[in-house]
């Protein structure tokens, strides 16, 4: 059923594509121009292109023994680094020209010459076409032209800033490394490198975006990773045609498996041992340039109750928060749906004292038990919304607020009966403990809720059937999503819901690993 | 073509919702609107003949503000009653009382009253055995004189009259001198044609005006209507043979006659085995007690190999009388209460089809052959009295 539906949206998607693919073809937007020989008429050209646009600098300067040749040095103003462009580029060209004895058998007229004998910069590049000139002087970097010359040299000038590498916020941990990845992907691809010191490490650059450009890394290694995963990710991230890519939830949203389902199929992480540790079982990470959470793929449904300390700390332990966490999913996905059921439906389920104690609650409540809960977590879902929007220290506020407003006085004005507050603020609470499945969960809560207000015991497990149905449906590149229950495999069973010892986690898991499958790997997942 | 393709999906996304109005699954009720019967009894109306019916609701009100008003001239349940010419039409006549139907899922005991009780149970129990929402393990019980005035009686611990009736009837682990029967037990037995029920009996014991509810002694049935009652010591001579001695108190002379020693029991198992010989019924009953010294009265040392054996020796006597109480009483109420017949039916299953149809006959000519073997295991915390007199040294 669902799957039909999927397809026709996607039919219909396709054909739009097309259209759009079409219309960009059209206009003779061709760039890929040669640089011409003539400087001025270059300069013209670049300074038309760029619509004359007040933060380009164009730096045009003589240089040689005898000043016989001309240059220009053309930058972002913004962007470049002007000291270093003062220094390492027009320094040399003038004054280091100026003292020689005679630059006879020198051509400075080739961009080649130039960049060996008087660049002292590592990162430069030769470009012939204008095309590239054009976009890596919008990505930042320091262009010198020579008159005469059909190249141009493209210096990376400058440091870009960024922050420094800091604890991400989203997932801390007791014990663990503390730093997190960054906004500049370089900064990340080096967080990683230092993790994995292998030449198998394979970083593959790739541009998407028509008007962000913007750089996207796979990282993977090539023994480990299954090459048609590696294929299919490339094939996937190649179909991508978007005007910008503003953070890696674009690209998570373009190559997930399943656009319509409610479960994510492609995780993510700030934190550099994570994606490393899913790298080295032979997972893929893409890197996006200008944020610090990097994809990875696949992903199975229980990766999202394994955290990286399980495999820090020792497994008794890690067990045990192991079970909680599952068993908190479920509370959160059920918590107030059970509570509906039960005391709607199937009162005689509930031990006496208890139905005494519920009974003498509700009382005063003027709302039926599920609208009395769908206010309720309504109300918590705004505060959650709050909280996260609004500045640290207006968000006290709201705590309080919550707290003693929404809970204690709603409670004595009878509005709400106390159990019911119980069972929000604890379906809440469990909700926290499983952070990837935390959206999941919020629809899954209110989808279970309704069904449980309309048939009671009966709907919540319709609802349940359904969702196991369609968990066992969904595959993450080629990956069973629900993988090591279905399909059921015995030895995956070791890191579910509990964590065996390190030394029986020899073996990569079966579902992702492709070769050297016998081979040693203790890796958080 | 369109349309063709939607057809299976349609079909599905209706037995979807087919699902649920089909399988009836909207009867939801909000707690609100339940009327929680804790209890219930069943009593004669003294006039009209009819059916009483009393049913103890919770009073959810009362209860969450038992502070401010200190629990109130009405507490926390309220006593409904109603009469009708069945339990059922009783029942829903009571909804001209409170409004709601009554939700009967935790009702935790049903009693009857003795007049009815005597009547037949028969016609009063079918509702309780039939109705969806009844559990099958409420206790059944009879009232010594009147349901509705063991309802009343306001218990001194536990909130409700109904509560506490169970917890009294759970306690009879301590002493097994009373038997806990619940609903699916009196109809298993009232459903063989030959093992005589059995009900828990309750009474209210008035003490300068003082009330208090006390449960001893079984009622026992015959064909449905209680013809008899079984006093303490007769109830563990029953549940010796039923092998459900759990705990209790054996007290016996001690060895040189001048106090008693006290044994608390600590395990019993019984063994059955009827014998059919040239028409002779003979149950071979085997009981296995142990026991501990728990108590003694005199300062002799009881811990001696002698003692020992003579307590042994008085205490299976004991256990012996009791059986033999039981049984005299059966045979006088004629009512098997044993379940001597099912027993003979499982071993005997051919000879019983000519023994079935004069059981009530038969029953009275049943002998016993008892065997107790009684042990006594320690002697808890100190081996000899703390204070030895002479002649026990």
């Amino acid at each position: 059923m669902f799957r039909y539906i999927y397809k026709k949206i996607r039919c219909s998607l396709l054909k739009n594509i097309k259209k759009r693919m079409h219309q960009d073809t059209l206009p003779g937007k061709n760039n890929s121009e040669r640089i011409f020989p003539d400087l001025k008429r270059n300069l013209e050209v670049i300074k038309s292109i760029l619509h004359n646009s007040s933060d380009l600098t164009i730096h045009e300067f003589n240089f040689g023994h005898d000043r016989r040749f001309k240059g220009a040095v053309i930058f972002i103003n913004s962007m470049a680094d002007k000291g270093e462009i003062d220094k390492n580029i027009l320094q040399p060209l003038m004054y280091g020209t100026l003292m020689l004895k005679k630059d006879a058998d020198m051509d400075f007229a080739s961009i080649d010459s130039v960049r060996k004998n008087l660049i002292p910069i590592t990162d430069s590049l030769k470009v012939t076409l204008l095309n590239d000139l054009l976009d890596n002087l919008l990505a930042g970097s320091t262009i010198l032209l020579i008159d005469r010359s059909k190249e141009a040299l493209v210096i990376n000038s400058g440091q870009r800033r960024s922050r420094a590498i800091d604890e991400p916020a989203t997932e801390v941990v007791v014990r663990g490394p503390r730093e997190g990845f960054n906004e500049n992907v370089n900064v990340s691809i080096a967080l990683i490198r230092r993790k994995i010191k292998v030449p198998d490490l394979c970083v593959e650059k790739m541009i998407i975006g028509d008007k962000s450009k913007t750089d996207v890394y796979i990282v993977y290694i090539k023994s480990v990773a299954n090459p048609k995963l590696i294929e299919e990710v490339s094939r996937r991230l190649n179909r991508i045609k978007i005007d910008a890519i503003l953070e890696s939830g674009y690209i998570e949203q373009f190559i997930e498996d399943s656009s319509y389902s409610i479960f994510p199929t492609v995780s993510n992480s700030e934190k550099p041992d994570k994606v490393a540790a899913k790298i080295l079982e032979g997972r893929v990470a893409i890197l996006v340039d200008g944020t610090p959470f990097v994809l990875i793929v696949p992903m199975l449904f229980i990766e999202s109750f394994q955290s990286s300390e399980d495999y820090y700390s020792r497994p008794f332990h890690a067990s045990i928060m192991r079970i909680v966490r599952f068993l908190s999913y479920i509370i959160s996905i059920l918590g107030p749906a059970i509570y509906v059921a039960l005391t709607v439906f199937h009162q005689e389920m509930i031990p006496t004292q208890l139905l005494i104690s519920i009974a003498e609650g509700r009382e005063r409540v003027p709302f039926p038990a599920i609208l009395e809960a769908f206010l309720m977590m309504f109300t918590f879902d705004i505060l959650r919304e709050a909280g996260v929007r609004l500045p640290k220290s207006v968000g006290q506020t709201i705590g309080i607020v919550g707290a003693i407003v929404l809970g204690q006085a709603s409670v004595e004005a009878g509005l709400i009966s106390p159990i019911m507050v119980i069972v929000v603020s604890a379906t809440a609470i469990a909700s926290f403990t499983v952070p990837a499945q935390t959206d999941s969960g919020t629809i899954l809560r209110y989808i279970y809720l309704a069904l449980a207000g309309l048939a009671g015991g009966f709907g919540v497990i319709m609802g349940l059937l359904v969702t196991l149905i369609h968990l066992a449906s969904l595959r993450s590149f080629g990956v069973p999503y629900f993988w090591p229950v279905v399909p059921f495999d015995f030895s995956g069973l070791r890191d579910v819901f509990i964590r065996m010892p390190l030394r029986k986690l020899k073996k990569r898991p079966k579902a992702i690993v492709y070769g050297g499958f016998d081979s040693y790997n203790h890796n958080p997942g | 073509m369109r349309k063709k393709m939607n057809l299976p999906i349609m079909k599905l996304i209706l037995c979807f919702f087919m699902l649920f109005t089909l399988s009836g699954c909207f009867g939801g009720r909000e707690i609100n609107d339940l009327e929680i019967v804790v209890g219930i009894g069943v009593d004669k109306d003294e006039n009209t003949g009819n059916i009483l019916l009393t049913a103890q609701i919770v009073r959810e009100e009362e209860n969450g503000n038992t502070e401010k008003n200190g629990g109130g001239e009405n507490g926390a349940f309220w006593n409904v009653t109603s009469t009708g010419n069945s339990i059922f039409d009783a029942v829903r006549q009571i909804t001209h009382k409170t409004g709601n139907r009554l939700f009967i899922s935790h009702n935790q005991a049903v009693i009857y009253g003795e007049d009815i009780a005597s009547e037949g149970l028969e016609k009063y129990i079918d509702f309780f055995l039939r109705a969806h929402e009844m559990r099958p393990t409420a206790l059944i019980l009879v009232a010594e004189d009147r349901a509705s005035d063991v309802l009343e009686t306001k218990p001194k611990t536990e909130k409700f009259p109904a509560a506490n009736i169970e917890k009294l009837v759970e306690s009879y682990v301590f002493t097994s001198q009373l038997y806990k029967v619940n609903m699916k037990d009196f109809a298993s037995r009232l459903m063989s044609t030959t093992t005589a029920p059995v009900a828990p009996l309750v009474s209210v014991l008035q003490d300068n005006g003082n009330k208090d509810i006390y449960v001893s002694g079984l009622a026992v049935f015959n064909k449905g209507k209680m013809v008899g009652k079984l006093n303490q010591a007769e109830v563990r001579g029953l549940l010796w043979v039923l092998g459900k001695v759990k705990s209790g108190v054996i007290q016996v002379c001690s060895p040189n006659e001048q106090g008693s020693a006290v044994l608390e029991i600590l395990e019993a198992e019984s063994k059955v085995t009827p014998k059919l010989r040239d028409g002779k019924i003979v149950m071979h009953i085997k009981i296995k007690e142990e026991s501990s010294l728990s108590e003694q009265t005199t300062t002799e040392n009881l811990a001696t190999d002698p003692a020992f054996e003579k307590m042994q020796k008085a205490s299976e006597e004991i256990i012996r009388q009791e059986i033999l109480a039981a049984f005299d009483k059966s045979k006088e109420l004629n009512a098997d209460i044993f379940g001597f017949g099912e027993m003979l039916h499982k071993k005997y299953s051919n000879e019983w089809k000519a023994l079935k149809d004069n059981w009530d006959d038969l029953y009275p000519s049943v002998e016993l052959k008892i065997d107790v073997e009684a042990k006594i295991i320690k002697t808890d915390l100190l081996k000899k009295p703390a204070w030895q007199s002479e002649g026990g040294k």
